[in-house]
Order: C-alpha cells, then structure tokens, then sequence
C-alpha cells in the first residue's frame, strides 16, 4: 500500500490529529476498496485523498454534531496544538526543531481550504489538475486559493519574526 | 497592488505552463520587480516547507489494521455474494470481485500512482509496463523546462533533419505541417533506451509535441497509452521507432502521427 503514507500524512494535515488520522485512513481504506469501480482514469493517488478528504469532513460533521467541536479548529488558539502534541517531544529542542515547530503551527492554524491546496501541491508535489480533483473546485480556484495560501503563511511567517525575535536565532 | 501576472508567474513556478507560455511568463518576470520578487519568495517557502515539515509515515499498527480490515472485507465479500454476482462469476472467470482484488493489488501493489485506465489494462493483459515508457514522459516534461525544448531551432526542415546528422543515431522524418497545424519547431538530441534518440518537435496550438526517434529495440510497446496525463502513441516505421508525447488530445495526436507516419512512408520509398 505506497499510498498509505501519504494518505495518512494528508489525513493527519486535515485533522491536525494523530488520532484521527488512523480513523479517517482507516474508513477511507474501506471506501475505496468497496468503490473502486468510481475510478475512472489512472489518478489514483488523487482518488485516494479525495476519499481521505471526504471522510475527514463526515468525522467533523458527526463531532460538530455530538457537540463536540464547537467551532472550526483553525480559529481556536493557541493553533496547530493538537499537531504539535502528536509529534514526540524531546528534551532537547534545536533551532532547527524550533523551526519546524513554528512552520507546523503557522500551516495548521491556516484555514482549511488553505491548507490543503499549500500541502498537496509543497509537500505531495500534486499538479493543479490532482489538486483539483481531490478538492473538487475548478482549476483556476485551485490557482487563486494557492495564491491566497502562500500569501497568508508568508504574512504569518513575516508576523511571527516580528513577534518573536528569538525565533530567529 | 498585485501585478497581474502573478497568478502565470505561480503557474510558472509550479511547472504548470508548457514551454511556450515559459517563455513568455520569463519574459514578463524579467521585467516584473514584483514577480522577481514573488518567484523569489516561492522558491523559499518549498524550500523551507520541505526541509522543515515532517513526512510523516503511517504507522505500523495502523497498516496492519487496514491490511485485516481488507482481508475481512474480501472474504466476505466471497462468502455471501449476490446472486448478480454469482451469475456473472459463472458465465465470466473476470467477475467484479476478481476484478475488485486485481484492480486493488495493481493500483496500490506498486505501480505507482498515475496509472491510466489504458495503462492498467494493458498491466491486466499481462504485459509488464516498460521502464521506456517512464523514461518517455520524464523526457517529455524535461523539454517543458526553460531552455530545454530545443537544441536546434528552427522551422526549417532543411536545417533541423542535417543537425540530427551529427547529434544523433538516427535519421528521422522531419517535416512541417503547418499547414495542418502542426508547426515545426526544432530538434533536440536525448538519450534513453540505450541511444541517441532523436527528438522532433511541434508546436500545435498551445500544446508541444515531442516526436522521438530511435532504432527500435526488441520490447513490444503499446500503440497508445496515457500516463500522468500525457497521451503517447508508438508507430515503427522501418526499424525506426516513433513515440509521439503531449498533452494535446488524442485527435490532435493522432492527426500527427497520420501525417508522419504517411511522410515516413514516402521517405522510405
């Protein structure tokens, strides 16, 4: 399963949870096991995480639902905790792990619509045409978002320096 | 205040223009400070996101909870099957069930993630997909590249077929149909399969159409084949074989392959 990883890796960016990732992996497995005969042309990684997607936004509406979430994550605060506290946390905290740490939270406090675009493009290397197929948004919202995507996480890297001269070491 | 070709420098940026409109989009950057300075600052950002964001990998427990999961799945799918399916798994040994597995264990068993429904057919067919094929659309979208489409430019054919001469092992058909819309570009020499492969290129409409040509080895290709979204078609001619690369349609392609194959044709006589 080469996708596995990566299906994971884009569950846990939508969820910002370790938790929930396997949740969402899981049930989106199943899926497109029993559907893959929805699958037209070759795109199956995009099919893929367009399955994690879709189940990623059935968790939020059953939480939503339960009452468990009362508002959309990304405007909680402090952001990104949920995925800091999945990774471990050694002692030991280099410059170059501060780095990371601070790039983490920037992205995930980033809105979701935001995050994904940034993520699949940066990180899963995903032409326009994949990324809009997993979004289901025409081409040219995909460009816009994206566009909007590196202005906001490169205004909120410019924020964060300012705010923080240490980060900056 | 945004320049207006900040979204084309993004596309540019992105590899998601081909080469022509490269060209026109490193013009305008050339003179755009603003889209200088953007094209910049995308650079950082992959750069910093791809060094400092962890790729995180799924863990064990949950790959072998999917794996049980999926044997569940499959055998009871096996063990209380629909009477439609029983019927078709009678008269067919190809039943959506088998299909189910196969489709699964080729798509996800490591052929990687852009398989075309052609291309998966062909795998289901039995014939293993050819490494030449991979090194065809790797050399397709290299000629994408800023200053890669042409060594030789030029929309004469007596000037690109004579270039070849020199750069490569073979001699191919080199024609202009522009009068079809097929606009000869250039030439370029690339290597793969082992040669020296000559490679003719076209321009039609917005799309670029790499022709290649080398001595055709022993393999049995595909006549046509899509793959990560690019149509390629094979056609030999002689003990020459042709692959044509685009992005164009496939009308549009095979138009071209018609005309060449018919100038190949006369060549040879």
């Amino acid at each position: 399963m080469p996708h596995l990883d990566a299906a994971y890796r884009f569950a846990r960016w939508l969820s910002r949870s370790a938790v929930e990732a396997d949740d969402i992996v899981q049930e989106a497995f199943l899926r497109a096991f029993r559907a893959f005969d929805t699958l037209r042309g070759g795109e199956v990684k995009a099919w893929l995480f367009t399955i994690v997607r879709n189940c990623h936004a059935t968790a939020l509406q059953q939480q939503r639902r339960r009452g468990e979430v009362g508002l959309p994550r990304e405007h909680d605060s402090p952001p990104g905790r949920e995925a800091i506290a999945a990774t471990p946390d050694p002692e030991s905290a280099s410059i170059e792990q501060d780095q990371r740490r601070m790039l983490d939270q920037l992205i995930a406090a980033l809105p979701e619509e935001h995050r994904e675009v940034l993520l699949l493009r940066e990180m899963e290397d995903m032409s326009y045409r994949e990324i809009a197929a997993v979004t289901q948004v025409p081409i040219g919202t995909v460009m816009s978002r994206l566009a909007r995507a590196r202005a906001a996480l490169k205004l909120r890297w410019l924020q964060q320096a300012e705010g923080e001269p240490h980060a900056v070491r | 205040m945004q320049c207006a070709e900040s979204l084309r420098a993004q596309a540019y940026f992105d590899g998601e223009v081909d080469a022509v409109a490269a060209a026109d989009v490193e013009r305008h950057i050339a003179q755009c400070p603003e889209c200088t300075a953007l094209l910049e600052e995308l650079t950082q950002m992959r750069a910093g996101m791809r060094r400092e964001l962890e790729y995180a990998e799924a863990p064990p427990r949950l790959r072998v909870a999917i794996e049980r999961m999926l044997d569940q799945e499959t055998a009871a799918g096996t063990t209380a099957p629909s009477t439609a399916q029983l019927r078709t798994v009678a008269r067919r040994p190809t039943s959506p069930a088998w299909r189910t597995r196969a489709f699964w264990l080729g798509a996800f068993g490591g052929l990687g993630a852009a398989l075309a429904a052609s291309v998966v057919l062909f795998v289901l067919s039995a014939t293993p997909p050819d490494p030449l094929l991979d090194d065809v659309i790797a050399a397709h979208v290299r000629s994408l590249m800023p200053e890669h489409l042409t060594d030789v430019v030029s929309t004469d054919r007596h000037t690109v077929k004579p270039w070849f001469a020199g750069h490569v092992d073979v001699s191919p058909v080199v024609a202009d149909f522009a009068a079809q819309g097929y606009r000869l570009v250039g030439g370029r020499a690339d290597y793969f399969d082992h040669q020296r492969a000559a490679v003719v290129v076209y321009q039609h409409g917005a799309h670029v159409i790499n022709v290649f040509t080398w001595v055709a080895g022993r393999q049995t290709l595909p006549d046509r084949t899509t793959r990560s979204g690019y149509h390629v078609a094979f056609w030999r001619v002689g003990n020459l074989q042709y692959c044509a690369v685009s992005d164009a349609g496939w009308d549009e392609l095979s138009a071209l392959v018609r005309l060449l194959r018919d100038a190949g044709a006369s060549d040879a006589r």
